[in-house]
């Protein structure tokens, strides 16, 4: 605009040309980012992975949840003498006490309970003169041990999540991978029918399979690997689309590879980044989906429990004795969460160019 | 784009058809029938299978079952209420559960933007930091963890608000299931719009707007957060859909009478007709609600539209 309007009053009045001052312009004060006047050793890429991966905290920690919450559900069940089928009815609904703790005022059996006159503390321990009894967890409505339940819950969920994971990721890739190799009408008819496949709502799926089939361990891995391979297929054949028609691929066919080795042993190994951060990414909705399941009835069948049907449980009785639903939904969330930040790290340290989040 | 939406509607079409198929063969496959009664002898079996139509060749059956279907016909609940046309039960149920899930997703869409864009303003501070722990722990912990939470703290040692639906404190009733379903929407928005609005506000169009003046509100809402909220929207429709079916847990959890827990009950009473029914529903909503928002990305954002032409 100025410019345009000094021209056109030339003939006039010639107004000053401005004069730029000082405030005009400040300084973008980007010198860490122009300063990457590094040197790096060579190294190898997951060398580099495992660094970036341990720089993340919350990826570390995400790990180390995972592992202890895996080691208690290894060793957890088998620390005290019960077991997680063992009932006994004298001793139903005990508070949480522990040995060394109860010595704090904290886990020592007291119970508070609300009643219609008000609250009272009960101790259900110093009532039957049972001083030698510790449920570290408290009891539930059938006298069984919540601390070992709860652990080979997690044990029971783990199982159930890791399965249901890797297989998808086996059916996922597999699909997506032939799918992108071989193009063309194959493709065409591979996408139509995931497209199809798509469409049906994930918990449809798996509500119905399971009131057809017969509860039970197997038939969830079932219901669940149905669920999460049409993500895991699309990441496969994106990948697969970007790097099948790079040169090593070529060279690899010029020696007369096949299809399949091809496929499997040339182009799979290096897609297996994105392929781990899904499987990562879909056991927390394996998890979710079991204790969905648990909770409309679907679940794992008595006396075994898992996390969801633990939760179910502990759900009729959580405003009287709202420690028995406590361990296990705090376990669930935990593993949840730090699988989810176990796979937004691993994301994050297998493609540095990603943005951040 | 003609010749993409066209697509786009028929494969909607085909999609619904396979449902409907897989639904039909999975109701020849479920256990039992609900004529199990011991009571009854081989002739009046006869006689309620003539009734409902189960004599007829299986192809006759399955067209039958098509038809009545999309007339929206799904037949009679056998155990929860006996003889009960089942649209009929649906219809006072679904306006509740749209309520709740309407309330949710627009607490989860508010928050969530603002946390998103408190974020992305306040990048690599202490704010940036809690909200995406805020957002790590919504998006990773399941919606009936708070729904139980919410229920124990404000609603039973509080006392604050009512733990059970109530149907003439509707609205106070909604307040804790509508606020434990908005937390994934809240997390999942938040990180989007970080997102986002971090790549749009280090774009240089930003940085021409800043440098001919615009300043602070105008330069965040007019320029920076309209185009990162294109595929915001595109994110949130389906978590509309996720709302619908993750909020069965949570109906059950404070007693709502609305659809997730009227298929809660069925799944438990094995009232097949009912899961059947609500299924188809579910999916047709789901498959309308993908279909309208493949179709509106490709107008609201030619970027889209041309990439998914190829």
């Amino acid at each position: 605009m100025k410019t345009g309007k000094a021209s056109g009053a030339a003939a006039g009045v010639l107004q000053p040309a401005y004069i730029p001052q000082d405030g005009d312009f400040r300084l973008k004060e980007d010198a860490d980012k122009i300063a990457i006047d590094t040197n790096f050793a060579a190294q190898s890429f997951w060398k580099d992975v495992l660094v970036r991966y341990f720089k993340k905290i919350s990826a570390v920690i995400g790990l180390v949840l995972i592992l202890l919450i895996s080691a208690m559900a290894v060793v957890g069940p088998g620390m005290n003498a019960y077991t997680y089928s063992e009932q006994n009815l004298s001793q139903k609904n005990f508070a949480p006490r522990v040995r060394v703790l109860e010595g704090l005022g904290i886990f020592d059996g007291d119970e508070t309970i609300k009643t219609t006159t008000g609250t009272k503390v009960a101790n259900l321990y110093k009532d039957k003169e049972l001083d030698d009894l510790y449920y570290w967890f408290g009891s539930d409505n059938f006298g069984r041990d919540i601390w070992t339940r709860t652990w080979s819950g997690a044990r029971v969920s783990l199982i159930i999540a890791v399965a249901a994971a890797v297989i998808d990721m086996v059916i996922g890739m597999s699909y997506g991978l032939i799918s992108g190799y071989f193009g063309g009408k194959v493709d065409m008819l591979m996408q139509r029918f995931l497209e199809v496949a798509n469409g049906i709502p994930r918990l449809v799926i798996v509500t119905l399979l399971l009131l057809v089939l017969q509860p039970g361990m197997l038939t969830i891995i079932f219901a669940l690997m149905l669920t999460e391979w049409v993500g895991m297929s699309r990441i496969a054949r994106a990948e697969m689309l970007k790097l099948k028609e790079q040169e090593f691929v070529l060279a690899s066919r010029t020696l007369g590879a096949g299809s399949f080795f091809i496929i499997f042993r040339e182009i799979l190994p290096n897609i297996i980044g994105p392929i781990i951060t899904q499987v990562m990414f879909s056991i927390p909705t394996a998890i979710f989906t079991e204790a969905f399941l648990s909770f409309v009835g679907l679940g794992i069948p008595v006396p075994q429990c898992s996390l969801g049907s633990l939760i179910s449980e502990g759900f009729n009785s959580f405003t009287t004795h709202p420690y028995q639903i406590v361990p296990p939904i705090v376990v669930m969330a935990l593993l949840m969460l730090s699988f989810n930040m176990v796979a937004d790290g691993l994301r994050e340290a297998l493609d540095p160019k990603l943005k951040e989040m | 784009m003609k010749k993409y939406t066209l697509k786009r509607i028929l494969t909607s079409l085909f999609t619904l058809l396979a449902i409907l198929l897989v639904l039909f063969i999975l109701m020849q496959l479920m256990p039992g029938s609900p004529f199990n009664d011991e009571k009854l002898n081989n002739d009046q079996r006869m006689a309620l299978y003539a009734k409902y139509g189960l004599d007829q060749p299986i192809v006759v059956q399955f067209f039958n079952y098509v038809k009545n279907m999309l007339k929206g016909d799904f037949g009679v609940s056998y155990n929860i209420s006996k003889n009960t046309p089942i649209s009929q039960l649906i219809q006072t149920r679904l306006p509740v559960s749209i309520r709740i899930g309407g309330l949710a997703v627009s607490i989860g869409a508010v928050l969530g933007l603002l946390l998103g864009l408190v974020a992305a303003l306040e990048h690599d501070t202490i704010w940036d930091s809690l909200a995406t722990v805020i957002s790590v722990i919504g998006v990773s912990v399941p919606s009936y963890v708070f729904a139980l939470t919410l229920s124990y703290t404000l609603g039973f040692r509080m006392g604050w608000f009512p733990m059970l639906y109530k149907e003439k404190q509707a609205f106070a009733s909604s307040a804790l299931p509508s606020i434990a379903l908005s937390m994934f929407t809240m997390a999942s928005i938040a990180r989007f719009t970080r997102s986002e609005m971090l790549e749009v506000l280090g774009s240089d169009y930003m940085l021409l707007a800043e440098s001919k003046g615009i300043s602070g509100a105008a330069l965040i809402f007019r320029h920076a957060l309209r185009n990162a909220l294109i595929p915001i929207i595109t994110v949130l429709a389906p978590l509309i859909v996720d709302l619908m079916t993750g909020s069965l847990v949570v109906e059950k959890i404070f007693s709502i009478p609305g659809v997730g827990s009227l298929l809660v009950t069925a799944i438990q009473s094995n009232d097949y007709n009912v899961v059947i029914a609500l299924s188809f529903i579910y999916s047709a909503m789901y498959i309308a609600i993908m279909l309208v928002v493949d179709i509106l990305y490709g107008i609201i954002d030619p970027r889209i539209r041309l990439t998914k032409e190829d």
